[in-house]
């Protein structure tokens, strides 16, 4: 049963957020045109009913009935090898071969969302050096050298190329990050 | 007559300065997206694209498009040579083409998916300029019914032709319709799902989703299952003494039913949306099987017969002509880099389809040519850049997957210069991690994205135009005829798995 629940738990959350969204669409604003003309609020609310009529049946599937075969694509099973004349499997390099490392993503979700938050007090070349050396190392490069070296270097060309190049107003950081963001743009004539 | 005049204007367009380098640019950029670790063309394309906001839309398809044909080609080189196939196309090369490098033929299985490519790129442009036109002509007397069910079926389709879950695929392209709806609506200006916050009031930008999901989502996935750690340097420093060694004319001749094969399946398959470079490789060689058991040269399909590598490369590269052809007549992306090409068209302001054969003749032209140059250029670059290609290789996939991130954020901070699309595009990027997670499919999701708004519009406006009279889909000849074929092509799934199950208790019994 606790299988068949975490089967069907996708499910639920999307059927959880489409009764959400129901409400929040009858919220909308229609217009009184004597209720002859579909309103602004037609096409949304039939996307979130198709919505909540899939993850019923799939949870109904799941749940009830216990089956977790599904009605695939017309191009499932292309991608099978032929067989190989001496027996060797040919294996194609993009599938993983490792097991799913949960701490390294949310190490990286958390660097995403450090970098979001921070390029505007920081600055976007000391941001994105450290954010290039950070998720370099999250990842398993583990060259403390060229780490740096490679994320300083790369900062200082992405502003380089996209600041002094492209202009484009790139975020300068507060207090004395945004000194060092002014002082590098000075250096190269910005 | 004018169609050859107008695609010699376009070649000339190619030619100037601005156009030329930006060929140049964009088939290398591809070639090494192609082959570099964690990047996919896709992502390449959809990473270009918010750069191109500041270009001229001619430069900006040029772009797009030298990036589209040369990544059809780079992973060929690394699938023949190390068994690494730099995209999913590339698989059924290192089938064949692996085996044929272990037997000391690697040289040759080049020549081979270089003379595919050529054949099967510039035979697919040829058609791509010889049907666009008349179908333009036709979608000129199109109303919004049948526009409805174009976007319909495109949308149908890009669900229909992926190899996971139905279901999950349906509820993918909800999600993305529902995208397409948060904002203010076109019709009344009423405003929907921004819960008052003011950046949802602007509605939510195609590109922020497609950059997230596709570049951050797809960055996450990897890290999630373990990036190499120092690149694939094994074996590839014997690179320097590979080449590439043309076949002889009669080896040619001797398997020309392959590449004839080959480049109808690529252009077919191509020409329907949502399918891509992917299905037509995996559907050519599989077409190829039914033909061919045992090559010419000695060996079955599978174990290094020239047969899979011509078949597979020439129908991957014939694709990009094909998928041009409803993306340029329609507006409907026939494959995933033609829908970014969408949003190249869109964020320039002009909506393709065939009123843009009227308004912009030399545009498209343009993007004819730049198929036909691209083509050339790729097999160029193919032949010259191996060696500099497979050191690309080398290239720690978490260190490149950190540059992917950094432009994935540039890319989006640039349009608008706005922090909260940043916001956006993180959140999107979760969102497709969590979507590859639980295998619902990116695709839909980002279609509908794009096509959501033009598929309400048009639905809308038929419903205005007939008093709300929905069968009107139906009884017009056109339009019926494409809602029934999309219908079938979302209800043969399931039938056929029903019967499978039906086939099996059958047995047991």
């Amino acid at each position: 049963m606790k299988g068949r629940l975490r089967l069907a738990l996708p499910y639920a959350v999307l059927l959880i957020a489409a009764a959400l969204l129901y409400y929040a669409t009858t919220l909308i604003d229609t217009p009184r045109s004597g209720g002859a003309r579909l309103g602004p609020d037609f096409w949304p609310k039939l996307i979130v009913a198709a919505m909540a009529v899939l993850c019923i049946y799939e949870i109904g599937k799941r749940l009830i009935v216990g089956s977790t075969r599904d009605a695939r694509g017309l191009t499932a099973g292309l991608a099978e090898a032929p067989l190989e004349a001496e027996g060797e499997p040919v294996v194609s390099e993009w599938t993983p071969a490792q097991p799913l490392d949960n701490r390294k993503l949310l190490a990286g979700v958390a660097l995403i969302a450090a970098f979001v938050f921070g390029v505007a007090y920081v600055g976007f070349f000391i941001g994105t050096a450290l954010f290039l050396a950070s998720f370099s190392w999250i990842g398993g490069y583990r060259r403390p050298l060229s780490v740096v070296l490679i994320s300083s270097v790369g900062a200082f060309v992405l502003v380089v190329i996209f600041m002094r190049i492209a202009y484009v107003s790139m975020p300068l950081g507060v207090g004395p990050f945004q000194h060092v963001s002014t002082l590098l743009l000075r250096l190269l004539g910005v | 007559m004018d169609v050859l005049i107008n695609l010699l204007h376009g070649l000339v367009n190619i030619f100037t300065p601005l156009n030329f380098a930006v060929m140049v640019i964009g088939l290398v950029i591809g070639m090494l997206v192609a082959v570099l670790p964690g990047l996919t063309l896709v992502m390449g394309v959809v990473l270009a694209l918010p750069f191109t906001y500041k270009m001229g839309v001619e430069p900006a398809l040029v772009l797009l498009t030298a990036m589209y044909v040369s990544g059809t080609y780079g992973g060929a080189i690394t699938s023949i040579l190390f068994r690494i196939p730099g995209e999913p196309m590339d698989v059924p090369l290192l089938w064949d083409g692996y085996a044929m490098t272990r037997r000391g033929q690697a040289a040759k299985a080049l020549g081979y998916s270089l003379m595919a490519a050529l054949i099967g790129g510039l035979l697919s442009a040829v058609v791509m300029v010889a049907l666009s036109e008349p179908v333009a002509k036709v979608a000129l007397s199109f109303s919004s019914p049948e526009f409805f069910a174009i976007t319909a079926f495109g949308l149908a389709s890009v669900v229909a032709l992926g190899g996971g879950s139905l279901v999950n695929a349906l509820i993918s392209l909800c999600v993305g319709l529902l995208i397409a709806t948060v904002g203010v609506d076109a019709i009344y200006g009423a405003e929907r799902l921004a819960f008052g916050i003011p950046f949802l009031q602007d509605g939510i930008e195609f590109l922020l989703v497609m950059v997230g999901a596709y570049g951050i989502g797809e960055v996450l996935t990897r890290l999630h299952s373990g990036f190499v750690a120092d690149g694939r340097g094994t074996g590839t420093s014997g690179a320097a003494r590979f080449k590439t060694a043309f076949p002889r004319l009669a080896e040619l001749l001797a398997i020309k039913g392959s590449f004839a094969r080959g480049t109808a399946t690529g252009i077919a398959v191509g020409i329907v949306p949502g399918a891509g470079a992917t299905v037509s490789a995996f559907v050519a060689y599989g077409i190829e099987s039914q033909f061919t058991s045992k090559s010419r040269s000695g060996y079955k399909l599978g174990d290094g017969a020239p047969e899979g590598i011509v078949a597979a490369k020439s129908a991957a590269t014939a694709s990009v002509g094909g998928a041009l052809v409803p993306l340029l007549t329609m507006g409907i992306p026939g494959s995933g880099a033609t829908a970014i090409m969408l949003a190249a068209f869109l964020l320039h302001g002009i909506q393709p389809g065939p009123q843009v054969f009227i308004s912009s003749t030399a545009l498209i032209y343009t993007v004819f040519a730049a198929v036909f140059i691209g083509v050339i250029g790729m097999c160029i670059l193919g032949y010259f850049a191996i060696k500099p290609l497979c050191k690309v290789l080398d290239a720690p996939e978490a260190v490149v997957s950190a540059f992917v991130v950094v432009f994935c954020f540039i890319g989006a901070f640039a349009a608008r210069s706005n922090l909260s699309d940043l916001y956006v595009i993180a959140i999107f990027g979760i969102v497709g991690f969590l979507f590859e997670r639980f295998k619902f499919p990116i695709a839909p999701l980002v279609l509908g994205t794009i096509l959501g708004p033009l598929t309400e519009n048009a639905f809308m406006t038929t419903m205005v135009s007939f008093n709300n009279d929905w069968t009107v889909f139906f009884t017009r000849p056109i339009s019926g005829t494409i809602l029934v074929i999309s219908i079938i092509g979302l209800t043969f799934p399931f039938l056929r798995t029903m019967w499978g199950r039906w086939r099996a208790q059958r047995e047991r019994a």
